[in-house]
């Protein structure tokens, strides 16, 4: 009885001596791998008494940024990387020949791993059974003669991780912009373009997400982004300005099939907040102003205030726009299926 | 008096406690930017790890030279199609310097021009020689041909500094994985102009002048890197400077010469933010590619 706290004793220190000889590393002798590790990225000549653990938890982060990390080296030598030079290891050797570790050091730090490194590892955030809220702010990109800013909201569903539904909608008519080019125009040339402004638009919509990423900021920080395409059918509520026959002619908006193609970019900045970068083209057949104009007066069959007198040809007209925004995920979390 | 006094004094707190308070806020806003600096003290073997190892630098040390074709966006009278090339040294992974040069190969009248010379046309058929009536008005701004009036962009020479900060890798259809970067650049542009030549009596005056333009050029781009030695690359390029597009007689007159005084001059040229899209096929040299620790 008088021995057993000596034994317990011994054995605890047994227990607790191999992780100090991981971690420390021995001039002029053999130096584990994670012991190499430590010492030279450790700039301030810190020697963490903890490495291996370090290691395995620097083994995730790294792997999580795609990359074999120094710490997968470290916590795969650790567990059977101990140089038989120290002297707990001697006593074991000299109890128990046969449990002595007899490993050549350069001859394992050399063996191949074989660890699986996928290219991209678990997605940084999932869509999947999560709805996106997307508000942001678009800017036409094709139209030299009307500017259509507006306002953008979305919804989206994701009904798996890479296919969402969803609608959106804009409200456009208090920032159409007639530029001033279009009455330089008319007065130099003597020739007026038929103008279009917006009321609004709205649509169901399909989303694909067919490419994700990750980029290093400044060699520094790592972002994830994903990149997807989206389509869809819904109304524009659309209106020509009159140029021909100002006078006479005031528009009422006019409800038009309209159908969008589009791609976006979704920078994330956590697991459920992200940028959007959106182009997507809205297409509609759009009537356009009538470039002759009645010389009768009235609202007669054919009186220059007849609003049949005042529509011309139609013609297919796209929409393109750019949209800056936000995206929010709901639920904020969310689990993945396997642990890595 | 005493009222006006009494104002005095309280407008006098009133100022004291504004400054107290801005005083404290500052003092907070210091505080909590020196407890913000603090730097964590990392140990393990990750202390002062990169954030991305075994990087492939696909451009440090290396030459580009990226045949380029460039679309010209948002242009009222002529579309422009510009082929050239750039040629960079990126003298780190991140910065680079070099050179982007195209001309102007193909040019497209817009809808806007065809309607413009349809109506012209039809106005001189009745009679191309006298000055009739119907084009009494349009007399100095439309000649035979508007789409010959047209001003065109002919070439563009900009050396340039390319900054990348971004650098990563996209997964596609999660079975084809590119490298890929994310590039900012800028410098002056020398651009070779063709426009309306200035005239007095402009009237049958329709001549061409070319000028040199110098512009500020920027933008940014994408890089997907294809193999060790190339990339496809796609950019979006700002280059806004003043020129007269359509040989119209738009300003000169009046108080604040925003309106036509019958003359082509400088005024005419109007600011016109030019933009394009260029996709480009980059090869770099020499053909293998360093890679980081």
């Amino acid at each position: 009885m008088k021995s057993s706290p000596i034994g317990l004793l011994v054995a605890v220190a047994l227990g607790i001596f191999p992780a100090q000889s991981w971690a420390q590393a021995k001039a002029g002798g053999k130096v584990t791998v994670a012991g190499k590790a430590a010492a030279t990225k450790d700039s301030e000549g810190v020697i963490d008494a903890d490495a291996s653990g370090s290691a395995a938890a620097g083994s995730d982060a790294a792997a999580a940024e795609g990359a074999p990390a120094a710490g997968d080296t470290a916590g795969e030598a650790g567990e059977e990387g101990e140089t038989p030079t120290g002297s707990g290891l001697e006593d074991i050797c000299k109890i128990d020949p046969a449990a002595c570790p007899n490993l050549d050091m350069d001859k394992e730090a050399a063996r191949p791993l074989k660890e699986q490194i996928f290219a991209v590892q678990q997605a940084y955030a999932l869509r999947v059974r999560r709805f996106e809220l997307q508000a942001g702010w678009s800017q036409s990109l094709n139209d030299q003669f009307v500017s259509h800013p507006t306002p953008n909201l979305a919804l989206n569903y994701y009904i798996t991780n890479v296919l969402a539904i969803g609608i959106n909608g804009q409200y456009y008519a208090p920032f159409n912009l007639d530029k001033d080019f279009n009455a330089q125009v008319r007065r130099a040339a003597r020739v007026a373009v038929p103008l279009t402004e917006y009321q609004w638009g709205a649509a169901l919509n399909f989303t694909y997400v067919p490419a994700y990423g990750k980029f290093a900021g400044f060699g520094d920080f790592i972002f994830h982004y994903d990149a997807y395409v989206v389509g869809g059918v819904g109304a524009m509520s659309v209106r020509p300005i009159p140029v021909i026959d100002p006078d006479n002619r005031n528009f009422e908006y006019q409800t038009k099939l309209a159908f969008n193609a589009g791609i976006g970019l979704r920078i994330f900045f956590n697991r459920w907040f992200a940028a959007v970068l959106e182009v997507r083209d809205y297409v509609f057949n759009d009537k356009l102003e009538s470039l002759t104009y009645s010389r009768i007066p009235g609202p007669g069959p054919n009186g220059a205030a007849n609003p049949n007198t005042w529509y011309g040809e139609t013609s297919l007209t796209n929409n393109v726009q750019a949209q800056l925004g936000a995206a929010i995920f709901i639920p904020f979390s969310f689990n993945y299926r396997l642990p890595k | 008096m005493g009222e006006g006094r009494g104002m005095t004094t309280t407008k006098q707190k009133t100022t004291k406690r504004l400054v107290s308070a801005l005083a404290a806020a500052l003092a907070l806003f210091a505080f909590t930017e020196r407890a913000e600096a603090q730097q964590i003290l990392l140990t393990g073997p990750l202390a002062g790890a990169p954030a991305v190892r075994k990087l492939r630098w696909h451009r440090k040390g290396r030459f580009e030279v990226a045949p380029a074709i460039s679309f010209t966006l948002l242009d009222e009278y002529q579309r422009t199609i510009l082929m050239g090339a750039r040629l960079n040294y990126n003298f780190t992974d991140w910065l680079s310097f070099g050179a982007w040069g195209a001309f102007g190969a193909i040019k497209i009248p817009t809808h806007l021009s065809e309607q413009i010379q349809e109506v012209n046309a039809s106005r001189r058929q009745f009679d191309p020689t006298s000055m009739y009536r119907q084009r009494q008005l349009t007399a100095v701004n439309l000649g035979p041909d508007f789409e010959k009036q047209l001003g065109s962009m002919d070439w563009v020479v900009a050396p340039q500094l390319t900054a990348v900060p971004f650098r990563g890798k996209l997964a596609l259809f999660q079975s084809i994985y590119l490298d890929t970067d994310l590039y900012f650049f800028g410098g002056p542009a020398f651009v070779g102009v063709t426009e309306r030549k200035n005239c007095e009596e402009c009237i049958d005056s329709f001549e061409m002048a070319s000028r040199v333009a110098i512009a500020p050029t920027f933008g940014l781009g994408f890089t997907f890197y294809i193999n060790k030695w190339s990339a496809l690359g796609f950019e979006w390029r700002g280059l806004p400077f003043s020129w007269n597009t359509s040989g119209f007689d738009t300003a000169g007159g009046g108080k604040d010469k925003k309106f036509p005084d019958n003359k082509i001059t400088n005024d005419d040229r109007q600011f016109n933010f030019n933009q394009m899209l260029t996709v480009s096929y980059n090869i770099y040299l020499p053909f293998q590619y360093k890679v980081s620790e």
